[in-house]
């Protein structure tokens, strides 16, 4: 499941700075897991402590989207 | 102070290895919490306990203690003070 989501807030006709026409967020894979289910497949330690959960399924990369972001508002 | 012997490549080895095994047990500690009765679970936290304990022991006997107040062993002379600290690897 793809965790960004995206919306496009309201631009104001007498805004005046360049608009960002597209604003997104993140939603993280534990919002839709009620109750962990044992027996999950596990990352090995050292990976685990690479990506920060010892579950692929609860894995949340951060990817920082600043860069995007200034050439949208460009 | 004399300065410490530049830790070699086991050291960081040894530093990694505990750090990933505390993260495991920290990752399982939360989850035996809300699921207490998960056999496997408990067996696998148990198992990594005991490697981490070994692995602590085998870092401890060639580097220095851990832990301070009677939780560390201390080798002779007493180089509690002695660098690198924590926080400068």
């Amino acid at each position: 499941m793809n965790q960004i989501r995206t919306w496009h807030p309201f631009v104001g006709p007498f805004d005046p700075c360049p608009p960002i026409t597209r604003k997104a967020y993140l939603v993280p894979p534990n919002l839709f897991i009620p109750y962990q289910p044992p027996n999950w497949p596990q990352f090995s330690p050292a990976e685990a402590l690479k990506r920060g959960t010892l579950w692929p399924a609860l894995y949340s990369p951060y990817e920082s989207r600043m860069l995007e972001g200034r050439s949208e508002g460009q | 102070m004399s300065a410490a012997k530049k830790p070699d490549e086991a050291y960081d080895q040894l530093l990694t290895e505990l750090q990933q095994l505390d993260f495991v047990l920290v990752e399982l500690t939360l989850y035996l919490d809300t699921h207490p009765y998960d056999m496997q679970a408990v067996q696998q936290f148990n198992q990594l306990a005991q490697r981490r304990r070994q692995v602590a022991q085998v870092y401890e006997s060639r580097y220095g203690p851990l832990l301070q107040f009677g939780h560390s062993y201390s080798r002779y002379p007493w180089d509690w003070a002695n660098t690198p600290w924590p926080w400068q690897v």
